[in-house]
């Protein structure tokens, strides 16, 4: 594998307090989420919009009117030349806009990029059954009374009440926590371990805010009424395992392990990266911190280990780096459960799984907790869909620099079975 | 086959006539000037002109502008301006008057396709067109006469109310509203609204269209009025009544306006334009608005002299988030800048960053934005409790408490950050900004942008010059303010500069006045009376005692004797008595009403009577401005003027304290101030400049007095 000979490098990263769904940041949709999140790191970073050649923004849902939401907020935050697009890859979309926008960057083809994703999940669009929606623009395009009114005969009274969101496999009909649930049976993953995974997230993320930590990465978001509010409101500082234990299962109330407290919230957030091709930042003047030193997306069946892709992911991006697991000192893996991570973690230090999986004599490693999400995870800080990914970017960028570790792991799980690896070097 | 038809004096006056077969098209197109103004030859080029329309053979005339965005501006004011023969106005308006009616009677559709400002007479030539195209670029489209204490001359005041409906009429007549095409098109002047390159088109179209359209009133209200006298005369009694609120006696002009409607509407369209006319020559002939044209052409003349090039200023911080350092950054957003409001803390800045975004969303619920263009501002405007986003800013402006240390502390801090060629601005209202500029490593970028509070209503800016400022940093200063759509008087740096210390004098001997026995509610209301919009006492208590406090102590620090310091606001700022803000100033503010403190009215000593008070703020007022003239704080009579009536409230149908000065003779003040001096004492000494000029016989507007 030859290296770039143009690498991609991040420069800055911010996002927005994130805070639980119907909470502080309801009234704010994605549209003015995303735009706090790109205008603070264009602000951090002390960069001109006239330098930005791109914008890439990950999302899962959002109103029908923003259905290019990157350009939406481009045109809110930079000159009106700048191009922009909107990507979906589920819980990994900002993972995809970062890996998008090195691609760009490495081909030569943009000097400065703006990648990120934000989720507003107060602010789901609620639907309504196919056949109402059916009605209704058959009933808009009829060029007399009588034809719209013959598009609506069809609609029953059932099709009125509207469909609740819900987070479910097309293929399997599964939820995202029956598919966690069944991850945890068949890795054999304890209540107890996830307990105690769940409880070292707040733990972590507690001990980085009071330290000061989330601050190279938190923005204020200034409310229209006049509020600001400042910080993650999700890690909780009075959370132990005692309490943990105590949570209900909620996805199988009789044998599951899957409880509110080992699973990340649906949360309201959103998060931005500001990447340049390394030379050109020197050149204007701008500090490169880590260039993107490669990546992998993987795919499992959906119906089998819904979130373990990214244990298929993580030695593609090694091998493609030409490192191994030990090279790396510092990982950030997205926690959507407990479960998921652990499974993953396990999966990683399997030798049958190397052998099985991936047709490979060894392992791919053991990963050590002490250097796994140590500000904190998903589970604590919450989980705005499209913004993880960059969120994990920049909080892997910025402790790489307090540890001063060279080589530095970000994965993120996604629904479809899907997941995304990047390693980071820093420069 | 377009024929030009020659009119005598086609090249003088600037109205050509083409025809092209049965199609007409009047062209203005005014000799050496890039607008359109109406003057007694443009009058004879319409007059010629409609002469020759009815033998051309054709059906149908446009009525064009051959300016670039620009259709017909007004009357050029500067043939009103100075001492006018009421006779020949009034002959000229009835001239006016006359073309426009044999227009408007023209046996062919007429149609008048705006371009760009109709304005005044402007737009009285396209209410005698049967119909009115407007390009939807089009901002200025109405009928400001009364705002130049005069009134709508040519047929406006007639044709206006029978077109939209009387109430509609009135409003836009007596408050001299602007519209823009599309709010013109609502309320039914305009026809039609286009893209600029449909408007020929449009226009045309509509020369097939039968040459008389009945009156649409728009509102349920007129279309009542229209049809009862007594719905009239209810409209007419409320409409005098909103006026006299409004103008407190002070402007005959809107009650002017208001008569000639009723007369029109009453008596019939000829007994109207009768009424108009002679209205317009006397109006035309009065102090007020000789007075309120000059302010008018001062600050257009202001606007000419500040044009040009300065390096661009896009990104602009604002440092202090509270009412004023919001007010500025909502300026700021709506002049097209991008702007960082910075303050101490997140709460701070959430609380600036509200106020800024109330203020824009109101503005769009009035109409003044659309709702994408109250989104795009709101976009441009954020905020921070650190440095970032401030370090790349063109011109920084704070706005943190009036305090020397403090602000001197916000200098040295942004000079740390920003370029050396990045501007800062002082937006104080009295403290010297060469003491501000002490110690600072480039003096030369630091100036004084002295705003007015609200800053979105109040039109003035006063930029203040250190003797270190650059040429370049007053050029950026002006750049910023004229995209807020200020107006600007730029003065040299001096204890309060210019509009503080004139109004500081005053109302410290407004304060003066009250201890020596005249009850708080007399003041108020003997100022108010002679018309400033506020009395001087209630204005403290807006202001703040603090703040006036903070203010005397800098001028009695700067004057000495001729500032004597009245002990007792420091007393009730002592006592925590802040003004408003605090409850209780000159004023109780617990009630619903504010009621004067009686404990502040010593009862005894000697009371001003009525008449006298007022007069004597005023001469305090001209005898400061002089000395700021002499000293060469303001370059000239005419920027004392523009800042004291938009800055201070000086009452504006007076022109000005230096046109009032000129209005009661230099000898005449000089002689009561000297009686002053002699009764009360030596801060009441005339200035010399004013003891010269009445020496000499002279005015500051030139001419003997």
């Amino acid at each position: 594998m030859t290296a770039p000979t143009r690498r991609a490098a991040i420069i800055d990263g911010r996002r927005t307090p994130f805070l639980k769904a119907g909470t502080g940041l309801a009234d704010l949709d994605v549209l003015a989420l995303g735009t706090i999140a790109v205008r603070e790191v264009l602000a951090h970073a002390e960069m001109d919009g006239q330098e930005v050649d791109e914008i890439v923004i990950g999302n899962v849902s959002r109103p029908v009117r923003y259905h290019n939401l990157a350009r939406e907020i481009g045109l809110a935050t930079l000159p009106r030349t700048v191009p922009a697009f909107t990507v979906g890859l589920a819980c990994a979309s900002a993972c995809q806009a970062v890996t998008s926008a090195a691609d760009s960057i490495e081909r030569g083809y943009a000097g400065a990029v703006i990648a990120g994703g934000v989720e507003s999940l107060s602010n789901v669009p609620i639907q309504y059954s196919d056949r109402l929606a059916r009605a209704v623009v058959g009933a808009s395009q009829g060029k007399t009374v009588r034809a719209k009114l013959e598009n609506l005969a069809g609609v029953r009274m059932s099709d009125l009440a509207p469909v609740a969101p819900g987070i479910r496999e097309t293929s399997t009909g599964l939820t995202m926590g029956q598919s966690a649930e069944l991850m945890a049976k068949a890795n054999g993953i304890s209540r107890t371990a996830q307990d105690e995974l769940a409880l070292r997230s707040h733990q972590n993320a507690i001990a980085a805010r009071d330290a000061c930590r989330t601050s190279a990465e938190v923005v204020p978001v200034y409310r229209p009424d006049g509020r600001a509010i400042t910080a993650d409101t999700h890690p909780r500082p009075d959370t132990s395992l005692a309490r943990l234990a105590a949570l209900p299962p909620i996805f199988d109330n009789r044998h599951g392990t899957i409880t509110a407290g080992n699973s990340s919230p649906l949360t309201d957030g959103a998060a931005a990266l500001l990447l340049m091709a390394e030379s050109h930042a020197r050149t204007l003047g701008y500090r490169p911190r880590a260039v993107i030193r490669s990546y992998a997306y993987a795919a499992v069946d959906p119906g089998d280990q819904l979130l373990l892709a990214p244990a298929y992911a993580v030695p593609v991006a090694l091998q493609r780096a030409g490192l191994s697991l030990s090279d790396i000192g510092l990982i950030e893996m997205h926690e959507a459960f407990a479960a998921q991570v652990l499974s993953t973690t396990q999966a990683l230090a399997s030798r049958e799984f190397a052998q099985r999986e991936l047709g490979q004599d060894e392992a791919v490693g053991e990963i050590d907790p002490a250097h796994l999400n140590v500000n904190g995870g998903s589970i604590a800080l919450g989980h705005p869909f499209g913004a993880t990914g960059a969120r994990v970017l920049m909080q892997l960028v910025n402790e790489m620099e307090r540890r001063d570790e060279q080589f530095g792991l970000a994965t993120v799980c996604a629904a479809g079975g899907l997941g995304c690896a990047v390693i980071l070097e820093r420069v | 086959m377009t024929i030009d038809v020659p009119t005598p004096a086609a090249a003088e006056t600037g109205v050509r006539l083409q025809i092209d077969g049965q199609t007409a098209v009047l062209i203005l197109d005014q000799p050496g000037s890039t607008v359109n103004v109406i003057n007694p030859a443009f009058i004879r080029g319409l007059e010629e002109a409609v002469r020759a329309l009815p033998g051309s053979g054709a059906t149908g005339v446009l009525i064009r502008s051959a300016k670039e965005g620009q259709f017909v501006a007004g009357a050029d004011l500067t043939q009103i301006a100075p001492a006018p023969d009421t006779e020949e106005v009034a002959r000229l308006a009835r001239r006016f008057q006359r073309v426009l009616s044999r227009l408007a009677a023209l046996p062919m559709t007429s149609v008048a396709v705006i371009n760009g400002p109709a304005l005044g007479g402007g737009l009285e030539l396209a209410l005698a067109c049967d119909y009115r195209v407007a390009a939807e670029t089009v901002t200025a489209i109405g009928l400001p006469e009364v705002s130049l204490g005069l009134l709508p001359a040519g047929g406006g005041t007639q044709r206006l109310p029978r077109l939209i409906g009387l109430s509609r009429a009135l409003s836009l007549i007596l408050e001299g509203q602007r519209l823009s095409a599309r709010r013109a098109k609502r309320v039914g002047i305009v026809d039609e609204v286009v893209h600029p390159r449909d408007l020929d088109e449009a226009a045309r179209s509509r020369l097939t269209r039968p040459k008389v359209r009945g009156p649409v009133p728009q509102s349920h209200l007129d279309r009542l009025a229209a049809h009862s006298a007594l719905v009239r005369s209810v409209i007419y009694r409320q409409a005098a009544r909103t006026v006299r609120a409004r103008t407190k006696g002070h402007y005959p002009a809107p009650l002017r306006a208001l008569d000639t409607v009723r007369a029109g509407l009453e008596q019939g369209f000829g007994a109207g334009l009768a009424a108009e006319a002679a209205a317009f020559g006397e109006l035309a002939g009065t102090s007020h608005a000789h007075a309120l044209i000059s302010l008018f052409l001062a600050a257009e003349g202001l606007k000419r002299e500040q044009r040009g090039e300065t390096r661009p200023v896009q990104r602009v911080g604002v440092i202090g988030a509270g009412f004023m350092g919001a007010g500025i950054a909502q300026a700021g957003a709506v002049a097209g800048l991008d702007v960082r409001l910075r303050d101490t803390s997140p709460e701070r800045v959430a609380r600036g960053l509200k106020s800024a975004r109330d203020l824009t969303l109101s503005a769009a619920r009035n109409g003044r934005f659309t709702r994408p263009e109250a989104a795009a501002i709101l976009s441009r405007l954020s905020g921070a409790a650190d440095n970032s986003g401030m370090r790349r800013a063109d011109l920084v402006i704070e706005a943190v408490f009036e305090d020397a240390a403090l602000k001197r502390q916000v200098i040295a801090e942004l000079e740390e950050i920003l370029s050396p060629e990045a501007v800062i601005a002082s937006n104080t209202s009295s403290l010297p900004i060469a003491s501000l500029a002490e110690g600072a490593r480039h003096p030369e970028r630091i100036l004084g942008m002295h705003f007015f509070s609200p800053v979105h209503k109040m039109p003035l800016l006063e930029i203040v010059r250190a003797p270190a400022t650059s040429d370049d940093t007053v050029r950026a200063a002006l750049q910023v303010g004229r995209r807020m759509g200020k107006t600007m008087i730029v003065v040299r740096d001096g204890p309060s500069f210019y509009t503080t210390r004139v109004l500081g004098f005053m109302l410290q001997e407004a304060g003066r006045i009250v201890e020596d026995g005249t009850p708080i509610a007399d003041v108020d209301r003997a100022a108010i009376s002679f018309g400033f919009p506020t009395g001087p006492l209630a204005l403290i208590d807006e202001v703040g005692l603090d703040v006036a406090a903070h203010v005397s102590a800098t001028l009695a620090a700067a004057f000495g004797y001729r500032f004597p310091r009245s002990a007792s606001v420091d007393r009730m700022v002592a006592a925590g008595r802040l003004g408003r803000k605090s409850g209780r100033g000159f004023y109780d503010y617990s009630g619903r009403r504010k009621r004067p403190d009686p404990t502040l009215e010593t009862g005894h000593g000697r009371p001003l009577p009525a008449d006298l008070i007022a007069p004597r703020l005023a001469l305090i007022f001209v005898n400061e401005a002089v000395r700021c003239l002499d000293e060469g704080i303001i370059a000239s009579p005419r920027d004392g003027d523009v800042g004291a009536v938009l800055g201070t409230g000086f009452p504006p149908f007076l022109g000005g304290p230096f046109r009032h000065a000129d209005a009661l003779g230099p000898a005449t003040v000089v002689e009561e101030l000297r009686r002053m001096t002699d009764a009360d004492g030596p801060q009441y000494e005339p200035a010399d400049a004013l003891v010269a000029m009445a020496r000499r016989g002279r005015s500051f507007y030139g001419g003997a007095a």
